[in-house]
């Protein structure tokens, strides 16, 4: 414990830590390994929209707020000065943004008051490491969190995926950087491109955990997750089902999530006549235990960082039959080995994939002891000694005294 | 648990609705009775006296049946009207859901396209309960 005051504290810089996205689970994973590891972990959530957090956080994990948005947050002013700070503040969060470009994936949660107030936080942080974990973030971090932070840049999308003007701005803003942390191989080759110069490292987000109940291939379940959504391709997978459901009339195709789409896609089912077959679950808190029942996983995706929900499901002895869109699938998957990489965006190729799948029990068994071995790569022990390796790295560069104290007791 | 009959498949289309499943819990030698005749039985909730029947067939414990969606206008219908499904032999009667698999809240998940017949719509629902009804809402879609 005497080792924890050498370790500067690391805060997560999240767009909302309230929320359910991948991105949220796994800073929460890293947050929580970290804090046992004996760091001093923060997580700060730019803006909060929920009471609870919805991901399991170590109770040592410190979590603050920028800017409360809840309802109950706001108290009326009263007073002459308060009440013109009030319309103020109002006026503020109708403006947009005028460092966030449009094509940010999350401008929308962002506006003048949002934004002043996050430049105001990143400017009066002094000391420790800084994680911001999306373009918008990392640009406010690149320009404003200057007072002496170690900061890096986490990208949980794969760089293809930005629009035009957030590519550009990445590329002005991230060799500001100490590290741009990136999810795949094929993103660290694209960034180090991009950046000459920037320090850019691949660590993979990990599983929660890999000790989980191995699925029984003789399950006639296939399972998808996700936020129903254009991205997930899901709208891609319903029609695929139907080329299917008369040779495997038994079997199910659950997707979980909920989202926008959720109507569209009921819309789909109906069209098909898959309402027997094809099942929107909603949002599960135990997609653990849901996993398990099926015999593999699909992911119709139009692209992804590096899909977490895909590993968590091999890490059930679940095979994967998975569009090869940018990025993440061909990274992980191994064709023929622990799953089936099929062309993207191609419904009757990943139809005829499942069907491969689906018609053959022994070769389910074998892909899932191999899906379980890939995992294992992905597992917490794995890749956070990763994560400290790189803080305590960055830190020492940053204050070589304070690292060389800590060396010497090692 | 109380015999039922496991409903398997639901099919709103072409104007009818028709079921798919197993009589469930019954001694084997009643279910794959030769003689008896089972029907689907649709009970009008608000008026339990107004039923509908229509014969189902039996394959030993597999029953199927429909109906026509048309049956279910009535003269005095309330803006919105349930129908609860039996299957029956005359003697046993048997509620349909669907209770034998691991699906929690069917109501949200198991949703079935509505099916117009003059100016109602009708769609097969699960209650709460996991039991099969079919609901009528006169107007608009749901």
């Amino acid at each position: 414990m005497s080792d924890r005051r050498t370790l500067p504290r690391v805060r997560y810089l999240l767009l909302h830590a309230y929320g359910r996205g991948g991105t949220i689970r796994t800073v929460m994973n890293q947050a929580n390994s970290l804090v046992a590891a004996g760091w001093d972990v923060e997580i700060v959530s730019a803006i909060r929209r929920r009471d609870d957090i919805q991901f399991p956080l170590d109770p040592r994990v410190r979590i603050s707020t920028v800017v409360d948005l809840r309802e109950d947050a706001y108290t009326p002013p009263s007073g002459l000065m308060a009440r013109w700070r009030d319309r103020h503040r109002g006026r503020l969060l109708d403006e947009p943004p005028r460092y966030i470009p449009a094509g940010e994936f999350g401008y929308r949660y962002f506006n003048r008051y949002v934004e002043d107030r996050l430049i105001a936080y990143l400017g009066a942080l002094t000391d420790g490491i800084l994680v911001t974990t999306r373009p918008a973030l990392n640009f406010l971090a690149a320009e404003h969190a200057t007072n002496g932070v170690v900061r890096i840049a986490q990208e949980h999308m794969n760089h293809g995926t930005h629009k035009r003007d957030v590519q550009k701005r990445i590329q002005e803003t991230y060799p500001r950087f100490d590290a741009v942390a990136v999810l795949t191989e094929r993103d660290r080759d694209e960034y180090e491109e991009l950046l000459p110069g920037t320090r850019v490292v691949r660590i993979p987000n990990a599983v929660h955990s890999l000790d989980q109940v191995p699925a029984s291939p003789q399950a006639k379940i296939a399972v998808a997750a996700g936020r129903l959504f254009p991205q997930k391709g899901f709208d891609m997978l319903i029609p695929a089902w139907a080329k299917l459901v008369e040779t495997f009339p038994e079997w199910q195709l659950r997707i979980y999530g909920s989202g926008e789409k959720k109507a569209e896609l009921r819309t789909l089912i109906e069209e098909h006549h898959l309402y027997n077959h094809v099942f929107l679950m909603g949002h599960t808190d135990r997609l653990d235990d849901e996993l398990a029942k099926a015999s593999f996983y699909v992911l119709s995706s139009r692209f992804e960082g590096l899909p977490m929900v895909m590993i968590e499901a091999m890490s059930h002895a679940l095979p994967v039959v998975s569009f090869d869109c940018p990025t993440g699938p061909a990274d992980v998957l191994t064709h023929g080995v622990d799953g089936l990489l099929v062309p993207p965006e191609d419904p009757d190729a990943l139809a005829d994939s499942m069907a491969k799948l689906m018609a053959d029990e022994k070769l389910r068994a074998d892909m899932g002891v191999a899906a379980v071995l890939t995992a294992s790569s992905y597992g917490p022990d794995a890749v956070h000694p990763r994560w400290e390796a790189l803080f305590t790295d960055l830190h020492g560069q940053r204050h070589p005294s304070g690292a060389a104290a800590k060396g010497q007791r090692a | 648990m109380k015999p039922h009959a496991e409903i398997a498949e639901v099919w709103p289309r072409d104007g009818r609705i028709r079921l798919v499943g197993r009589l469930h819990g019954l001694p084997s030698n009643d279910a794959a009775g030769t003689a008896v005749t089972w029907q689907l039985v649709l009970t009008r909730r608000a008026h339990p006296d107004q039923r509908l029947r229509y014969d189902a067939h039996l394959t030993g414990d597999r029953f199927e049946g429909e109906l026509p969606v048309a049956d279910l206008a009535a003269a005095d219908h309330a803006a919105v009207e349930e129908w609860d499904i039996h299957l029956s032999d005359g003697e046993t009667e048997l509620r349909a859901g669907r209770r034998l698999d691991d699906i929690r809240g069917k109501k949200k998940i198991f949703v079935y396209p509505e099916q117009r017949t003059g100016n109602i719509g009708v769609r097969p629902y699960y209650t709460v309960k996991d039991n099969l009804s079919l609901e009528c809402r006169t107007g608009g879609a749901a």
